[in-house]
């Protein structure tokens, strides 16, 4: 296994691509967190009235141990970034002819498998302590005064990394199936940004129940939208309530879902031609 | 004998094209084994079979007579068709994967295979940058990285300059002198007379002959000869008899006998007696090439 590693990290780090990735999300994660702190800050800023009320409700979505939490939502939709190192990782490997002489030089179907799994989980695991990170940095500099409650809430960290890996997942799958990157990709963001939000809307539109057990959807919902959500009107409220005791059931779904992923790839790589 | 290499009826189907059908073979060890066959013949995919890229649809194969493949091919350098490198990488670093991977050698050894194939002073250039003959010097390399017991080629000269195969000529003739095992596919024919001791070949798919190369090659001594009067030299040698045939071939006649009957003395002594000077007078053995083409022609 360490040896599986050591190789994976020949690989990457002289990978121009993985360290793109990594500059624009260090530079993206604070940016987008940054851009809505900066609206919070405007609103608790402001001198009228509505401004102190709207200010109670919000509380300091950025300080400690709210940060966690609030960091955690807005950075999981860059999940897009690391996906295309992931796709460009394993459709590497199919244009270099390497994902066969790998297999030439020792290497069972399954260990290149495996080798692929870590691949997926050190970017998982570097993206995830760049928004472990960022939200330390904003519960130090949005409230000085809650820096003591930074151990609570510390379950953003294992349930970040857990979203990420699993729909970093989903894009390996595609790479791995489709073979071309740049076909993949294609797939890969008119599914993510478009089909899936459009049955999304086609669903609640209709009133149909179930479009939280689409594949992006299933991990999305292990980490709903920041408590203060819930402090606008009663349905949204319920809407918040109801979507923090699904989070366990969504943890177990996720779990289920990457693990028949990765299972797929396993038994196909098992069984087919390496060409 | 050790064996290297065994299969036992190997079958491989592309969709409706049967692509190898019903191949047995063993590959001695210590042997150079040319494997021949024209273009599309299966032998890349007899080659993608015992190295696992390949699923056989039936048949088994065996390395080192061992059941478990991952591991007895870590023992064995391979070039298969094409270099395959992570185009990011500079030599140096493919051959650490290839290191790490198969466990053979080490960094001093990676050193000592660029400087085989001559590739030392780009070590630290990116493989993208590589003429397509320094990829296949860099195939080669890899393959030989920590002296393998084995060496299994296809078709290695690909893509190289006449120096540059003449220099694989010459170190693929060391590395069998060392006892080493070489498993070598090529159309070139005279490439693998020269250095193989035995050969198979393959033709769609099914195995026509394999053996050692005296063997597969020496069941007739022919003899060319040629005069000024051909037609008078023809009746001459057919009253002379104990051949098996006559061709005529670029003006000249080439008698085939059954192996060790030629006698060059006596056909010279018959023509002379008969009243025809020969021009041309050599004995040959049967090239690879032309047994091929006999076996292989329909």
């Amino acid at each position: 296994m360490t040896n599986l590693l050591k190789i994976e990290w020949l690989k990457i780090k002289k990978y121009p691509a993985f360290w793109w990735m990594l500059i624009i999300v260090t530079l993206t994660y604070p940016g987008i967190n940054l851009m809505f702190f900066n609206v919070y800050l405007e609103i608790a800023n402001g001198k009228e009235t509505i401004n102190q009320v709207v200010k109670m409700f919000l509380g300091n979505p950025f300080s400690f141990p709210e940060s966690w939490h609030t960091v955690a939502f807005f950075s999981s939709f860059f999940i897009l970034l690391p996906s295309i190192l992931v796709i460009m990782l394993v459709t590497n490997e199919y244009n270099y002819k390497t994902h066969r002489q790998n297999i030439i030089d020792g290497w069972s179907r399954s260990e290149f498998i495996t080798s692929k799994l870590i691949d997926v989980l050190i970017i998982a695991g570097v993206v995830t302590l760049i928004y472990v990170l960022v939200a330390i940095s904003f519960g130090m500099y949005a409230d000085d005064m809650s820096w003591n409650r930074w151990a609570e809430q510390l379950k953003y960290i294992p349930l970040f990394f857990l979203q990420t890996f699993a729909q970093l997942s989903i894009a390996f799958l595609l790479g791995y199936l489709v073979k071309k990157a740049f076909i993949a990709l294609g797939i890969f963001l008119f599914y993510f940004l478009i089909v899936e939000n459009i049955i999304i809307g086609l669903l609640k539109w209709k009133k149909l129940p179930g479009s939280r057990f689409l594949p992006f959807e299933i991990s999305d919902k292990i980490i709903v939208s920041p408590p203060f959500i819930g402090n606008f009107g009663k349905d949204l409220k319920t809407g918040y309530e109801e979507a923090l005791k699904q989070v366990p059931e969504h943890i177990g779904l996720t779990i289920l879902l990457t693990a028949i992923i990765w299972l797929i790839c396993y038994k196909i790589h098992n069984k087919r031609d390496i060409i | 004998m050790e064996t290297v290499l065994s299969l036992d009826g190997v079958s491989k189907s592309y969709k409706s094209i049967k692509a190898l059908k019903n191949v047995s073979l063993t590959i001695p060890k210590g042997s150079v084994f040319g494997i021949l066959g024209p273009n599309g013949s299966g032998k890349t995919t007899m080659m993608s079979i015992v190295l696992d890229i390949l699923k056989a649809d039936s048949g088994t194969f065996s390395w080192f007579n061992s059941p478990n493949h991952s591991s007895e091919r870590k023992r064995i350098g391979s070039l298969l068709e094409t270099p395959n490198f992570y185009h990011y990488l500079s030599a140096v670093n493919n051959l650490n994967i290839t290191q790490a991977i198969s466990g053979r050698g080490n960094a001093a050894d990676i050193d000592k295979v660029l400087e085989i194939v001559n590739l030392s002073e780009r070590k630290k250039s990116k493989f993208s940058a590589y003429s397509l003959g320094m990829k296949q010097r860099l195939a080669i390399g890899a393959a030989l990285l920590g002296d393998p017991e084995v060496l299994l080629l296809d078709e290695p000269t690909n893509g190289l300059d006449p120096v540059g195969i003449a220099e694989i000529r010459e170190l693929i003739k060391s590395l069998a002198q060392k006892g080493i095992t070489i498993i070598i596919a090529s159309h070139l024919l005279d490439e693998v007379e020269k250095i193989c001791s035995h050969v198979a070949i393959l033709k769609k798919g099914t195995l026509l002959t394999s053996g050692s190369v005296n063997e597969v090659l020496s069941n007739e001594d022919i003899v060319e000869v040629a005069a000024s009067n051909m037609e008078q030299l023809k009746s001459c040698i057919a009253i002379m008899g104990g051949f098996i045939s006559i061709k005529e071939e670029n003006g000249r006649l080439q008698i085939h006998y059954p192996i060790g009957t030629a006698n060059i003395e006596y056909i010279n002594s018959h023509c002379f007696n008969n009243g025809i000077t020969l021009q041309h007078l050599l004995s040959k053995k049967k090239s690879l090439e032309s047994k091929f083409f006999e076996l292989t022609n329909d």
